[in-house]
This record gives C-alpha cells, structure tokens and sequence, in this order.
C-alpha cells in the first residue's frame, strides 16, 4: 500500500497552471504594474476576455454600472479582482469533474470552492480584516488536492469509512493512503509555483494550528471551509467528519450569529458565482 | 419518473403521481417531507439555518432559507391547497454535525430544536425522523404513493406509508 510514488505521480502529470494565471498573480507582486500590460495580456483571448466582462458586471465583484471593456474593469475592480476573476475563469475547468472515490458529482467541488472563497470573504470582512492577500484564490483552491487523491479514495473508502473512527478524515487519509488532500493540494501548487499565501491556505485548512505563517489566510479558509460542510456545500462522504479548530474562532471572537449570517450571505453569492463559471 | 430537486434553501409542492421531489446532501441542514395521502399532495424543503432573526432581509428573499419562515411558508401554501393538518405525515431527516463537540458549528441541533418546536406548537408528529450523527443525507419522496427514503453513504431506507392510521 504505497500510493506516496503514485501520488506524486499524479502530481506531476497534472496540467501546468494556466501560464496566464501565473504572470497575472506575479504582477500582482510588482506595486509597478499598470492597467495596460495586463490589458494586452487578458485581450489575446477574446473568450477569456467576454468571460471577464461577465463576471467584472456580476453582483459579486460589485460593478455597479455596467463594465464595457477591459479597462473600464480594471479601473473599476482593480487589478487584484481582475486577476481573481481571470484565476477563477481559467481554473475552473479543471474542478468541474465528478470525484467517485469522494462520492462527489460534477459541479460539487467547484460548488464547495466557490463557497469557501467567497464565505473566507465574507468572514474576513465582518472581523474587520481588511485586503487579507490572495484570501479569495486560497478559498477557491483550497481543495485542489482531492482531485489528485480521489482514485485512491476510491481503492481505500471501506477503510477510510469504518465506523469505529473517530479521527478526521484528513488524518484518516494520512493513516491510509500516506497523505492528506491538505498536503497533496499544497504541493501540487507548490509545482505551480504560485503565491505562498495559497499554498499555505491549501496545507492548512485541516490544522491551522500548527500554520507557521499567514494566520489570517489559514484561519478564515479553515472556518469557511467548516461552515461549508455544515451546510452540505459540496460534501461528499468526508464532508461532517471534519474538525473545527477552536483556537481558530476563539482567537477571533465569533459567535454563532456571525457564522449563521456569513452562511446566509455566502449563499446567494455562491449561485451567482458558479453559474457564471459554469 | 421525473425528478423535481429542491435546492438548498428552497421548498416545492406537488400533487404530479409522477413527481419524486429530492434533495441532496443535507448536512446540518435540515430536509422535512410532508404527505397528505388522502389528497395526495406533497411537499418538501430543505431549510440550512434555524432562524431567521440573523438576517431579516434574507428572510424576506428567500424564506426557505431558515426553519422557521420556510416551514410557514411551506404549510400554508399546503392548506392552501387542500391539505389537511391531522392527515400530514411528517418525515425529517439532516441535522447532522462535523465531529467535533464544540458548539459554534452545532448548526444541526440549532435547526432541529426550531424545527421540533414549531411542529410541537400546531401539534404535529413526525412520523419518519432519520438526524444527528456525521453523515450528509440525501431524501426523496414519492408523490405518487408517499414513499420516502433516505439516502446515506451508499445506503437507502425506505419508509412506506403506514397501511391504516
């Protein structure tokens, strides 16, 4: 039972990240770029582009007026939206496949994604942290790893799911394929080579106790993700058997009411979100 | 036979033979299917949050969304069509909870105490009750005959009409 060489397998032979994800989140790094060179960069493709402008006008990303071009988007949403939006277009496709071993259909892990993204938003915004990096891309690819894990889901689910245990499901995946989703999704973007932040939130949303940085990223991806499978976001047959991190919400202070009014929020937005994607 | 899926956060109501209403993936949500069988009118919702003082607007959109607004909603627009309140049968099931004991995440609990409480106030019994524990459910009820089942991890339970009450 040594899935770790087949495991990395997978990982290697996985698609690159989408070249044009990776110069975008860079030049999110460069405080020099302007609005033009990611205009040229984004109008080569003229489906990527209508693709923006839909999502630029959606209720979510919070244009107001109506957006008619690339530069009006990018004035208006900035180029960090910009590059969301354009992040969330382009890897999309990649989640919107059904996980047997998970038992989870076609749209399920673009729907739980799209969640955790906007409700690690929404969390983030009534604890009163403001521009917490990359938090809505961490959200959405949080759970790239199960992708990855899925076949051997599928070969170990009676053990994964005897009954006598009581450990997460994450630990039990360690226990008996040799590594978690958390672990399998960080490294799969470690190869993509995009910001730490992300791979951060992807390696810690099981156990954001033992984050040895980005706290926030960690800590709002763990609880939205939490709330998530509460609400059957997308929960395939790990979905309850996951634990929450005290020190996660005693450290910030919510109540019961935030949380229920974060999922209340969080829903709607969700719809919007996915059916533009899909 | 066709399905009719009531999403999270929504009710419908049938009097189709043909119809199977369902719902999928309940978590701490909880899903109630309520049967006339004389009238042959069913109905079902899946409601994710108990009450809907937490966001008042969000009520006002989408009722379903909460136990106590969408059980309303969804009862009286079942006697509005000819059901009647000592003939329902009752079947819930959802309300389940991630692992730990920690109360923030106890949506569950939170949802199936409203929901017990305002079937207890009109005096309603539940006759299929299938909640608690880590698992998500998936519940589907037969319009025809009012069949409901309950789906769980690869297992389904099926609840037949009582014979004669």
């Amino acid at each position: 039972m040594n899935y770790l060489k087949k495991i990395e397998r997978r990982i290697q032979e996985f698609p690159e990240m989408p070249a044009m994800c990776r110069t975008l989140l860079q030049s999110l790094e460069d405080p020099d770029v302007d609005f033009k060179q990611l205009e040229e960069q984004i109008q080569y493709d003229p489906g990527l582009t209508s693709n923006v402008l839909r999502l630029a006008n959606s209720a979510y990303f919070g244009a107001t007026g109506t957006v008619s071009s690339l530069r009006v988007a990018l004035m208006r949403l900035g180029t960090r939206r910009v590059s969301e939006v354009v992040t969330a277009i382009l890897v999309s496709p990649m989640m919107l496949r059904s996980l047997s071993g998970y038992d989870l259909r076609s749209q399920d892990l673009l729907e739980h994604s799209v969640w955790v993204a906007v409700a690690s938003e929404e969390l983030a915004r009534l604890m009163g942290y403001r521009d917490v990096k990359m938090l809505f891309t961490a959200g959405l690819l949080h759970d790239m790893g199960k992708i990855i894990l899925d076949p051997f889901v599928r070969e170990q689910r009676d053990q994964l799911l005897q009954e006598q245990l009581t450990e997460s499901f994450d630990r039990r995946e360690q226990d008996f394929i040799g590594m978690s989703h958390a672990q399998a999704g960080a490294n799969l973007l470690a190869k993509w080579n995009i910001p730490e932040e992300i791979t951060a939130a992807a390696k810690w949303h099981h156990d954001p106790e033992s984050a040895p940085e980005y706290p926030e990223q960690v800590n709002m991806v763990h609880l939205a993700d939490i709330l998530g499978y509460s609400e059957g976001i997308g929960a395939g047959i790990d979905g309850m058997k996951y634990r929450a991190s005290a020190v996660a919400h005693k450290r910030l202070g919510l109540k019961k009411s935030d949380i229920e009014y974060v999922a209340s929020l969080t829903l709607d937005k969700m719809n919007e979100l996915e059916s533009l994607l899909t | 036979m066709p399905y009719r899926i009531i999403d999270i956060a929504d009710l419908k109501i049938s009097n189709r033979p043909g119809d199977i209403l369902v719902t999928y993936s309940l978590g701490s949500c909880v899903g109630v299917a309520v049967y006339d069988p004389v009238v042959r009118i069913g109905g079902m919702i899946h409601c994710m949050l108990p009450l809907s003082k937490v966001d008042r607007n969000k009520a006002q959109e989408r009722p379903a969304m909460f136990v106590d607004t969408g059980m309303q909603l969804m009862l009286s627009q079942l006697f509005e069509s000819g059901v009647r309140k000592a003939r329902l049968k009752i079947a819930v099931a959802g309300g389940a909870h991630i692992l730990n004991d920690d109360n923030l995440f106890k949506i569950g609990e939170r949802n199936f105490t409203v929901l017990r409480k305002i079937l207890w106030k009109n005096s309603m019994l539940m006759n299929v009750q299938d909640v608690g524990g880590d698992i998500s459910r998936t519940i589907r009820l037969h319009v025809g005959t009012g069949r409901f089942t309950v789906k769980s991890q690869g297992t389904e339970v099926h609840y037949e009409l009582p014979q004669k009450d």
